[in-house]
């Protein structure tokens, strides 16, 4: 290789009159001295031909242009420029809009402080109202008899719901509380492992919960519109503090919790999907505002899926297997849903008829 | 020697090769077993009626399309087989892998969005047939441990892979990679042997009823 070269060489230097390896060398450096001035005058060109700026300049400084002082507090602001890349918001220096919401997703920020204290709350409630009050029993034991509640199709849409969901809430909160929690505790390092898992599972699950979201709705819509016993339930507190409080296939709280669901799911999906593919809507503002809904949205998920999961499993007796095997006991119908139960009675006895 | 190196060096082999030779067993001994010989004369073409079900039972069935209660299920096991095949073979990573530990072959790469989708089919089918093991009172009881382990080894295969899809963190990589070589070596063992005897038990079953002038 090295003859070859060095021939090939010595026949360019040749045929410029010249001889020797520097020559090359010169004639290199003079081609990357072109190109670079070549290169560098696009700009010039660029803001030649571009409008004229639209700010004000501001005060003119001693050379009769804008001052220093007044150009870095526009700059400060975010006040844009002018540029050659034509991407969205890539004429902004500084993103002055930014600081509020880095203060707020700081790890001392109110997000992180109010979200903690919000789900520990909820913890502490659920568990004193537990030692307290002890499960929820069932109005005279069971019967024996079991009434169908849920098909196998809203079952398998609500558990594959509540897979993802739980896994999506999991790495969320890990997302969220992992630098003031989990550093402490884990390290940097198997926290930066643990973020860059949670943070892939996070976004790959995301568009899942989204359709889930929307079998979930089509599942379950019908009958979780508010009716006026359910005033009447609410009013009787459903009942959790004493005294029985009637309700249709679904009570107040169950409803509640349905377009709870639906409304938070729908804006945390909405604001994941901004947050998935940010180089399409590429405002900064949006994007900051999107992961503040995508955070408080979720929080709440998370607070009323705490109560949720606390009702639906220990909190009362029998509710589970409605959700397990599709079918609840008559009893347990009569002492949470008496509406409902005399409605299936009404029914069956046109049926006899 | 790391653990890294362990896994993609002496143990991927020792999976590859209990997963390739105890296969290449089962279908040798479903092959090998024989049948009895039918003495009457059939009334159809039994290779017809083998043709027929092995590729005609790739559009649902009458049952399916018309019970609105197991919707789903054709729905699920569409998304989650097309989903995982394209997830394993037209995955950049794992095409990477095939070339430098397999059979220096590549091929072109699904687009990373397109990965994403195939994934989420994938992961959303899995998890619907899975749950539907625990809540179809049938299907729970039809279902054996082995079902669940394929199941949940399944998942966690696919979902270490998601979690290792930023390919920066070796660990997770690692793990990843274990997962896949647990799921290699109880491949054979198991149910997901229905990946190689789909067509015998198609064929067979086509064959028999072609033989008979009937069809399914």
């Amino acid at each position: 290789m090295l003859p070859y070269r060095k021939k090939h060489y010595t026949k360019i230097n040749e045929l410029m009159g010249i001889t020797g390896l520097p020559a090359v060398r010169i004639c290199l450096m003079a081609l990357v001295a072109f190109t670079i001035l070549f290169m560098s005058s696009f700009p010039v060109a660029a803001q030649v031909s571009a409008p004229d700026a639209p700010y004000d300049l501001g005060p003119l400084g001693t050379r009769g242009t804008q001052s220093i002082s007044e150009m870095w507090r526009d700059i400060r602001h975010g006040q844009g420029g002018l540029v050659t890349i034509d991407r969205l918001e890539s004429n902004v220096l500084i993103n002055a809009n930014g600081t509020w919401w880095s203060q707020l997703r700081d790890k001392d920020g109110a997000l992180i402080k109010y979200g903690s204290i919000l789900l520990a709350s909820i913890l502490t409630a659920v568990a004193v109202y537990f030692v307290v009050k002890g499960q929820i029993t069932i109005d005279g034991g069971r019967s024996g008899r079991l009434i169908p509640r849920f098909s196998i199709a809203q079952r398998v849409v609500h558990w594959t719901m509540a897979c993802v969901f739980l896994l999506l809430a999991f790495t969320g909160l890990v997302i969220l509380f992992g630098r003031p929690f989990l550093i402490p505790l884990l390290g940097p390092k198997a926290f930066g492992i643990l973020a860059s898992a949670v943070m892939q599972t996070h976004n790959l699950f995301g568009p899942i919960f989204a359709v889930s979201l929307i079998a979930l709705f089509f599942s379950f819509v019908r009958g979780n519109f508010p009716t006026w016993s359910d005033l009447r339930w609410l009013l009787k507190g459903g009942g959790l503090l004493g005294g029985h409080a009637s309700a249709g296939r679904y009570n107040a709280g169950e409803k509640t919790w349905f377009w709870v669901a639906v409304i938070a799911g729908v804006l945390i999906s909405g604001s994941g999907f901004m947050l998935l593919f940010p180089d399409v809507i590429g405002v900064r503002d949006l994007l900051q505002n999107a992961e503040l809904v995508h955070g408080i949205a979720a929080l709440g998920f998370v607070g009323f899926a705490i109560g949720h999961i606390y009702l639906g499993t220990i909190g009362t007796e029998g509710t589970l297997e409605g959700m397990t095997t599709g079918n609840v006991d008559e009893s347990w119908i009569g002492t949470h849903h008496d509406l409902w139960l005399a409605e299936i009675e009404a029914k069956h006895q046109g049926d006899v008829k | 020697m790391t653990i890294i190196e362990l896994l993609e060096g002496p143990l991927w082999t020792a999976s590859l090769t209990i997963f390739a030779v105890l296969a290449i067993w089962r279908l040798g001994a479903i092959l090998l077993s024989g049948r009895r010989r039918v003495e009457a004369r059939p009334a159809g073409s039994p290779s017809a009626g083998a043709i027929r079900l092995i590729f005609g039972h790739f559009i649902p069935q009458k049952p399916f399309r018309r019970n609105g209660k197991v919707w789903f299920v054709t729905l699920a096991g569409y998304a989650f087989h097309l989903g995982l095949f394209a997830v394993l073979f037209f995955a950049a990573p794992h095409i990477t892998f095939i070339h430098d530990n397999l059979i220096g072959l590549e091929w072109a790469a699904l687009p990373r969005w397109g990965f994403i989708i195939a994934a989420e089919f994938a992961f959303i089918g899995l998890l619907a047939l899975w749950i539907r093991r625990f809540v179809d009172p049938v299907v729970r009881l039809i279902s054996r441990t082995d079902d669940h382990i394929v199941a949940g080894l399944t998942f966690l295969v696919m979902l270490s892979g998601c979690m290792a899809l930023a390919q920066t963190v070796e660990v997770l990589r690692a793990i990843h990679l274990g997962l896949v070589e647990i799921w290699l070596i109880y491949f054979p063992f198991s149910s997901m042997m229905h990946t190689f005897t789909w067509p015998l038990s198609r064929g067979f079953t086509g064959a028999r009823a072609g033989r008979r002038g009937t069809r399914m």
